[in-house]
């Protein structure tokens, strides 16, 4: 600002002068002499000089040119410009150089655009971070983020949050999953089973060796904790599935299991999968996989120095050395490093593989209709097409036996009955179908359409296609039709053990199908060969058979509202043949998503997602690490008077939540809360009798059951405890155990008032609240985190990192008084650091004018003064009692939140300290339990929100 | 481009009393102005007069004073001018009187025009300095504003140094 900058000139010179002034002349009453006010206004002269001549708009020097003497080509140009303002225009294209990128053009573009060049960049641009498959098509049409060490589509570029929604709840989203990691193991089931166990527990829920698991029927999934550490040292949770039993009656055969992470939890549950099974040296021999890679190198090597020569090469090896697209599998894997492990006291074997077999997951009621339209079952072949390629040499094979021939058409059977269903939640969770099927190109629509179920084939059954409308219709109101019959059958019974087996599992047989898979170009070749143009092409035996898995992926689970919501199937493809399973599924209406709607997908789910959710694993903390630095940077980007002051709002940390310091806070709370009850035992017992009372006689009877396992549960525990108590005092961990999250899920729901609701929280069998129930809990988690679901009562859509805390009696005063209340207000808090950032700023000012002046020593005083960095509205690092900072006790904080479509209302997931949840709960009345309130970091409204936790 | 289009008067403070340039400063100059626009025109000229009035340069030194008022109603302001007789200021009054130099549209054009008339005041106190130690004393600070100039275009950094070396 110009006309600032001259008053202050000014006004400078004035003050200046004003005590000479004083002193001198203006205080005797005498005549002002003529050399004063020749100076005065000599001062003035330049003050406006400086004004005049100063350029007073930040636009360039010929824009500020009236438009009469204005010229073309005047921005590079400078002979153009009025002499007097070519220096400065001189000046300004400098600037604007030195601001442009450099564009590197050592080729011309016609040697940039040659294909062997063109593949070599292609192939140098993948190195660094992985690229799927599908790649290209993504980055044509997604925003794409760089993510453990892959490229992947983070959301699509068009307008899409709703129409992704509304995919995954009427008809389908596609995802690509291939980034998800794989590892084999190889061994014998007693040797695995046992190994394993010790890196799971039966109290989170069903582990490797539940027996539909085990047989291979069923996907299953589970947490996987440091070996013998449970339940601290989380690694991740993952997915499994074991292959099928081929041959019966042998007991001690090797069996194979695939365990499915996600890249970044992969390096941590890998090495401590080769520490369980004292795995050490690797095995060259067992994958083939690396001496091709080789190859691939040399050849990448050999085209790269036929390049830097500049010259085309004129023989016809030249030719032949033009580089293969490492779209497949892991390009950057290195060639000399091993990712196959072997265990010498076991004989376990542990393979990575990662990249090696896709994974698309299609999530949507109607996503088997896309799965049964795009894929045509393999026809059965008995005749070689070609003597000399190896294509299909296994179908063959496979064919000549007649056992697995019915086998196929069983598989092919249940696949087809598949359109008969409404939703993929109606078939048991992780159900498993291996398939062959042709190749999907040859049968591409030639124009997108949406797969519709079949109305006719299916008469009897209502096809809506809404899980709101489609759930649990009683079976009995089908008609006789016999493929009604089947389907009926197919529910009830599940897809059987023999049908799960696929040729997937078979590492030969899936690089032969990736080897000798027809190419694009020469498909398109053939159909441009077709007599009638447009019809359907018939490779006849040398269609390409491709083996598949399909997984059923389970939806919502928990929760009583839209149950099933979100599920649908996941399907396993060997790599190479990506973008051939992609486009015929995007061709029949299936819509692609990123990782905004996979986030989206598991919030509405309520389950928690990978690796966000998990605070306590290693990934969890990386990943909440790099999250505050994102945030920290944006927060700094704006101007300090522009931004939100969060030692104002309360808000001790926006960006990152402390889940260490919460847990510490509330274990010293209760200690001391504990000495004070100690002495008022009296209050406690009148709270107990509160709580309602069972009156039947079989529940009562069941609750004594119930309650001797807990208590077995708990010695067990405390046991636990005691043996690394060490442990324990250090760190949290997240609750997991299955049957005390039943236990706190029933205490949290409001036991009287509604009274259809307080049979079955009863009927459960569920302990009442008692201080004797409450405090062997408090005693073995003092620092355990649980996860919790959220929905806000009225307005309000929460946010990330939102707190969770504890409301007091007069809030539920009020919300009983006022139906339309919102809730209380945080009253406003005193920055006290403010003061401090000013006075840090004002000596720094004085040390540079120190330094100016040539004080070295003044720049080393300042080096120790100032170990750390305050920020205008941030609270400095040691932060204060999280508990107690504001208004309302702190009970935990938000991970995911947002407006909920699927439910209509605000709905938040996060985690809340178990002791301070058992805190509240046993001090609220009756018919306000659960009842928290929710307040984002920027804001001081607290809004009431329901608390559920949902097993 | 749509604009609120102004005028700015530049004006003298012209006194008897040397003592009276220690009352101006910005509140005594407004409230002066104001008070004489609301007696010569009342308080519906008064109305139209405060509307964006404010005093955006001062100095006490040369009396030099530039008022900005919206262009439909500077005539206002201009016919109240006159009418000043003194400064208040800490109780203190001082008969004075506004000398309106210059009515221009931008403040750019009202500094152009105070460097054309300082510099021709200079002159014409060059012109009627007495003795000789006078007349030096002028010369000198004559030649630092015209050198100025010169220098100002080959560095802009070193004005401050200068006006730091002048006033001392």
């Amino acid at each position: 600002n110009t006309s600032m900058c001259w008053e202050i000139n000014v006004k400078d010179y004035v003050c200046t002068h004003d005590i000479e002034g004083c002193a001198g002349c203006w205080g005797s009453f005498q005549e002002m002499p003529a050399s004063t006010f020749a100076q005065a206004r000599a001062a003035e002269i330049n003050a406006m000089l400086k004004a005049v001549t100063q350029k007073s708009s930040n636009s360039l020097v010929f824009q500020t040119l009236p438009r009469h003497m204005r010229r073309r080509a005047m921005s590079h140009n400078i002979k153009r410009l009025p002499r007097r303002l070519r220096e400065i225009a001189r000046k300004e294209a400098e600037k604007a150089v030195h601001q442009k990128k450099e564009h590197s053009k050592n080729k011309c573009r016609k040697a940039r655009r040659r294909h062997v060049n063109l593949v070599v960049e292609f192939n140098r641009r993948q190195k660094k971070n992985i690229w799927l498959e599908t790649h290209i098509w993504h980055a044509k049409r997604f925003h794409m983020v760089k993510k453990w060490g892959y490229c992947l589509g983070d959301r699509p570029t068009t307008k899409s949050y709703r129409a992704c929604y509304r995919a995954m709840t009427k008809h389908c989203l596609l995802q690509d999953l291939s980034y998800y990691c794989c590892l084999e193991l190889n061994g014998k089931e007693e040797e695995l089973l046992k190994v394993l166990a010790r890196m799971c527990s039966i109290d989170t829920g069903p582990t490797f060796a539940a027996v539909p698991c085990l047989s291979g029927r069923l996907q299953g999934s589970l947490v996987l904790y440091r070996a013998d550490r449970y339940p601290e040292d989380v690694l991740g949770p993952i997915t499994f599935i074991w292959k099928p039993k081929d041959g019966s009656g042998i007991p001690y055969e090797t069996r194979q299991l695939w365990i499915w992470t996600h890249p970044s939890l992969k390096q941590d549950i890998l090495t401590e999968l080769k520490a369980v099974f004292q795995c050490s040296e690797p095995v060259e021999t067992c994958s083939p996989e690396p001496i091709v890679t080789l190859l691939q190198e040399e050849k990448q090597t050999d085209v790269a120095m036929s390049v830097s020569k500049k010259r085309k090469r004129e023989d016809h090896e030249g030719e032949k050395a033009v580089p293969v697209k490492k779209i497949i599998g892991d390009g950057t894997r290195v060639p000399l490093q091993s990712y196959c492990w072997t265990s010498q006291t076991t004989g376990v074997v542990i393979s990575d593989l990662t990249m090696e077999i896709l994974r698309y997951r299609l999530i949507g009621p109607l996503s088997h209709c896309v799965l049964t339209e795009a894929l045509k079952t393999a026809s059965v072949q008995t005749e070689m097409a070609d003597a000399e390629t190896e294509l299909n040499n296994w179908w063959v094979e496979n064919c000549k036996n007649s056992e697995k021939v019915s086998l196929h058409q069983r598989q092919e059977a249940i696949f087809e009955l598949l359109q008969g269903i409404s939703s993929p939640s109606e078939i048991a969770a992780g159900t498993i179908l291996g398939l062959t099927v042709g190749d999907p190109r040859v049968n591409l629509p030639k124009k997108r359409s949406k797969a519709m179920p079949n109305p006719e084939k299916y008469q009897g059954r209502d096809l809506h296609r809404s899980w709101s409308c489609a759930q649990w219709k009683p079976l009995s109101n089908h008609t006789d039709d016999p493929d009604n019959e089947k389907v009926r059958q197919l529910l009830l019974e599940g897809v059987p053990v023999e049908c799960a087996h696929s040729f997937i599992w078979d590492q030969t047989i899936c690089k032969n199908v990736t080897e000798n898979k027809i190419p694009e170009q020469d498909l398109n070749h053939m159909r441009g060969e077709l007599l009638v143009p447009g019809s359907q092409l018939d490779l006849g035996p040398r269609e390409s058979k491709i083996p598949i898995l399909l997984v059923q992926q389970p939806g919502k689970v928990a929760g009583e509202d839209r149950p099933g919501w979100g599920s649908g199937w996941d399907i396993y493809l060997p790599k190479g043949w990506g973008m051939a399973f992609w486009i015929p599924f995007v061709y029949r209406g299936a819509r692609v998503g990123g990782l905004q709607e996979g986030l989206k997908h598991s919030e509405y789910k309520r389950t928690p997602h990978v690796p966000n959710d998990f605070p306590d694993c290693p990934a969890g903390i990386q990943f909440a690490k790099e999250l505050e630095n994102i945030l920290l940077e944006k927060f700094k980007r704006r101007p300090p008077a522009k931004r939100a002051n969060y030692v104002k709002l309360g808000t001790l940390a926006p960006f990152l939540c402390p889940w260490g310091q919460l847990t510490k806070d509330w274990e010293v709370r209760n200690k001391t809360q504990e000495e004070s009850v100690v002495t008022s035992s009296a209050d406690s017992k009148s709270c107990a009798t509160e709580s309602q009372v069972p009156c039947d006689l079989k529940p009562g009877l069941m609750i004594e059951d119930s309650q001797g396992d807990m208590m077995e549960e708990m010695t067990k525990i405390q046991n636990l405890c005691k043996e690394d108590g060490a442990a324990t005092s250090s760190g949290f961990f997240v609750l997991r155990s299955r049957k005390l999250l039943k236990q706190l899920s029933a205490w949290c729901r409001p036991t009287c008032g509604k009274g259809q609701r307080a049979r079955p929280a009863s009927k459960l069998g569920q302990k009442e609240m008692t201080e004797d129930a409450l405090l062997p809990i408090f005693k073995c988690y003092p620092q355990v985190l649980v996860w919790v679901s959220l929905s806000l009562l009225r307005k309000g859509s929460p946010e990330l990192h939102a707190m969770i805390c504890i409301p007091t009696q007069e809030d539920y005063l009020q919300l009983n008084k006022d139906q339309l209340f919102c809730g209380p207000q945080e009253p406003k808090h005193s920055d006290i650091f403010k003061h401090k950032i000013l006075k840090l700023k004002e000596r720094k000012k004085n040390n540079r004018k120190a330094l100016e002046s040539g004080a070295s020593d003044a720049l080393e005083a300042k080096a120790v003064e100032e170990p750390k960095e305050l920020i205008l509205g941030l609270w400095p690092d040691p932060l204060p009692d999280v508990t107690s900072h504001c208004s309302r006790i702190l009970l935990g904080f938000v991970t995911q939140g947002d407006f909920s479509l699927a439910a209509g209302c605000g709905e938040a997931l996060g985690f809340v300290n178990l002791t301070g949840l058992l805190h509240m709960l046993s001090s609220q009345p009756a018919d306000k339990k659960g009842l928290v309130l929710l307040r984002t970091p920027a804001s001081l409204q607290y809004r009431f929100a329901r608390l559920n936790i949902e097993v | 481009m749509v604009r609120f289009k102004h005028r700015y008067l530049l004006c003298e403070i012209v006194s008897e009393d040397p003592r009276c340039r220690q009352c101006i400063d910005e509140r005594a100059v407004g409230a002066a102005a104001k008070e004489a626009v609301a007696r010569t025109h009342g308080d519906y000229g008064l109305a139209c007069c405060s509307i964006s009035f404010t005093v955006k340069y001062l100095n006490a030194y040369t009396g030099i004073v530039l008022l900005r008022c919206r262009k439909d109603f500077y005539r206002l302001l201009w016919s109240a001018l006159p009418f000043i007789t003194y400064l208040e200021n800490r109780n203190q009054r001082y008969s004075c009187f506004f000398n309106t130099l210059h009515v221009g549209g931008t403040i750019r054009t009202c500094q152009k025009f105070l460097v054309q008339y300082n510099r021709k005041q200079l002159l014409l106190l060059l012109h009627n300095c007495t003795s000789e130690e006078e007349r030096q004393s002028i010369q000198k600070s004559l030649l630092s504003c015209c050198l100025k100039e010169v220098e100002e275009e080959q560095s802009q950094s070193g004005d401050e140094e200068d006006d730091c070396a002048e006033t001392d």
